[in-house]
């Protein structure tokens, strides 16, 4: 409040500008901001930013507020329902009862996660959007074409059996390539969303789609007792079917979201995370699982710790990559030139920087895991 | 071994003839321990040979490599480190037994509804005892429902001349004790008895097999307990933990 008198002086110079101020005192303040304003406006207002001045490089957008609409805009509405963190891929092995020490008793389904990997980040700036694919499993490379092999070349990391991708918030979701992540990338009470697909079944009539009520046994009723009744108005209806009208068909094998389930138990050792209630799907699908959307993310001390154990457990897994893409770039030289049969033939030869890398791989092989056990 | 000096010298050679027999079992030791010892070497770096590591994309009717691609052994795959694959591929029976070990630490839960010869079996009629207070509930067993930490049973009697039944969770903390009051006396060929809730083979109430099961339970009761015995023969009975 001191440098107040310093500006005062300048009032005095600027106000012949605007005569007719009422209170020169709040003009003080405001003028100093708006100094770059056309001064020949005398009436009427704007909440708008001020427009730069035209040029003719100068958009016809220049000046307007930021579009509603386009996929800038997508990202930023998206934002908010679009978790913080990646998931993980699961494969549903069936449902039980989790018995409290109390008498409570709570079913439960088992999801078990197996070898689950980062294979690719994904960047607003590469993909449009931000997010995390994921690998399950392992897969039999001659079950795998040659442009995955390519692609799991380049990334340093076995086939997988499935691959899928997790959209994240921003930049802070992505994570390093090739570690894995275990059950204990969540935690007991935390609510997550579970998404597979339902169980297939087959073309199913209305009543069974539908719930549609059929039709009676009996009141002369012929041959019709589970058929759909009209399907819509006569002439002066439009004589037509409208669209999205409910009929017989496809049921199941859709993608089911079952949102905010509580996590009851994770165990790294069994890599089995419970989650209460159902998940759709039968015994031996995939299953995604992943922050619940309509909830607060996890705490920020919590998504710390869960980094941090990554860190710990694959400190060098940028090295790996790297080293993965040089060797894959040689490779692919070679395939193009047909010289593939002459690497097969004399060996690989790592350079120095993979050899020590190697070496340290093997030196720390023998080490205990460092992965924490959940406790049950 | 060779016995002739044994022979020669009949009781003072006995340590050498010892002697002789550790020596033979040394060496025959010794051929298995030779595996062993280059366990114990320090571990070599993984093999990155021409033979491994790579698949091959073979052309059939020429039978030459058209293609080949490094592959990266799941073991190695971040870093050196080994990727976990989980312990078990069922572990819905690694829970069941985690959870029965914590809520039924003596096993009797477990031993009552187990595939033996003195477990309950379907047919034989049950008395349940709750926590939470309220009558015990008695009836027949129509099925054993075997399912880990969620078994069930299914007793059926009769209440007011209505039939009654009830699932009851073997395992839940709320069932304080399960005890048989008389076995059926001969082994149902059923696994369901759903046919008794037919008329034709209703048992009705079981409240008089009940009655007598706890007269004669009363026999073995103290005096001091005599006064009680009418309401606690269900809980004071032999409590399944």
């Amino acid at each position: 409040m001191a440098p107040r008198l310093a500006p005062a002086t300048r009032l005095t110079f600027r106000l012949p500008l605007r005569p007719s101020s009422p209170a020169p005192l709040l003009l003080q303040t405001t003028t100093q901001f708006h100094t770059s304003a056309p001064q020949h406006v005398k009436s009427g207002w704007s909440t708008l930013p001020p427009r730069a001045k035209p040029t003719r490089f100068n958009q016809v957008t220049s000046g307007l507020p930021a579009p509603t609409t386009g996929p800038a805009a997508a990202l930023k509405r998206k934002a908010q329902s679009t978790p913080v963190r990646a998931g993980v891929l699961a494969v549903k092995k069936g449902m039980t009862a989790f018995m409290g020490l109390t008498g409570t008793r709570i079913p439960c389904t088992v999801l078990q996660l197996d070898r689950v990997q980062t294979v690719l980040n994904k960047t607003r700036k590469g993909h449009g959007y931000w997010a995390v694919q994921v690998g399950f499993g392992e897969r039999d490379p001659k079950n795998v074409g040659a442009p995955m092999l390519g692609y799991y070349e380049a990334k340093g990391i076995h086939p997988k059996e499935q691959l899928a991708e997790f959209r994240v918030r921003d930049e802070k979701g992505l994570l390093p390539v090739g570690v894995q992540l275990m059950p204990d990338w969540f935690y007991i009470g935390q609510r997550v969303d579970v998404r597979s697909n339902s169980r297939g079944m087959g073309f199913a009539g209305g009543m069974k789609r539908h719930g549609f009520s059929g039709q009676e046994a009996s009141h002369g009723n012929s041959k019709n007792h589970r058929t759909i009744g009209s399907a819509g108005p006569s002439q002066g209806g439009g004589s037509r079917v409208l669209p999205g009208k409910k009929m017989p068909g496809r049921m199941g094998n859709q993608r089911v979201t079952v949102q905010n389930l509580p996590i009851l138990m994770i165990d790294n050792d069994l890599g089995i995370v419970v989650v209460k209630g159902a998940v759709a799907g039968p015994k031996g699908c995939v299953v995604k699982i992943q922050d619940a959307c309509k909830k607060p993310p996890p705490p920020e001390e919590f998504i710390e710790k869960t980094m941090q154990a990554l860190k710990e457990r694959f400190p060098n897994a940028e090295e790996h990559l790297q080293a993965a893409r040089e060797r894959h770039l040689e490779l692919k030289q070679a395939r193009r030139e047909k010289r593939i049969e002459e690497i097969l033939a004399k060996g690989w030869e790592p350079t120095k920087e993979q050899a020590e890398m190697m070496e340290r791989a093997a030196a720390e092989d023998g080490h205990e895991s460092l992965g924490e056990q959940a406790t049950l | 071994m060779n016995v002739a000096p044994l022979a020669r010298r009949p009781l003072g050679c006995l340590k050498t003839t010892l002697r002789q027999a550790r020596q033979h079992k040394i060496f025959s030791r010794s051929m298995a321990t030779e595996v062993q010892a280059t366990t114990s070497t320090p571990k070599s770096p993984p093999s990155q040979g021409p033979d491994q590591n790579f698949y091959r994309l073979v052309d059939k009717k020429t039978k030459s490599v058209r293609s080949a691609f490094a592959l990266y052994p799941q073991p190695l795959a971040a870093a050196g480190k080994p990727l976990s694959p989980p312990s078990t591929t069922n572990p819905v029976a690694a829970l069941h037994e985690f959870q029965i070990k914590k809520l039924d630490p003596t096993g009797a839960r477990t031993a009552l509804f187990a595939r033996t010869r003195e477990a309950a079996k379907v047919g034989d009629i049950l008395l349940v005892t709750h926590r939470r207070g309220g009558e015990p509930f008695a009836g027949v067993c129509l099925s054993i429902r075997r399912a880990g930490i969620d078994t069930a049973v299914l007793l059926r009697n009769h209440i007011g001349k209505v039939g009654v039944e009830m699932w009851f969770k073997v395992y839940n903390r709320n069932v304080a004790g399960i005890e048989i009051v008389k076995r059926r006396l001969k082994r149902a060929r059923r696994a369901r008895l759903t046919y008794m809730r037919k008329p034709k083979h209703d048992m009705g109430s079981v409240a008089e097999f009940v009655s007598a099961w706890r007269k004669s339970r009363r026999v073995f009761q103290t005096k001091g307990a005599k006064g009680k015995a009418g309401a606690a023969a269900g809980a004071g009975g032999k409590k399944k933990k």
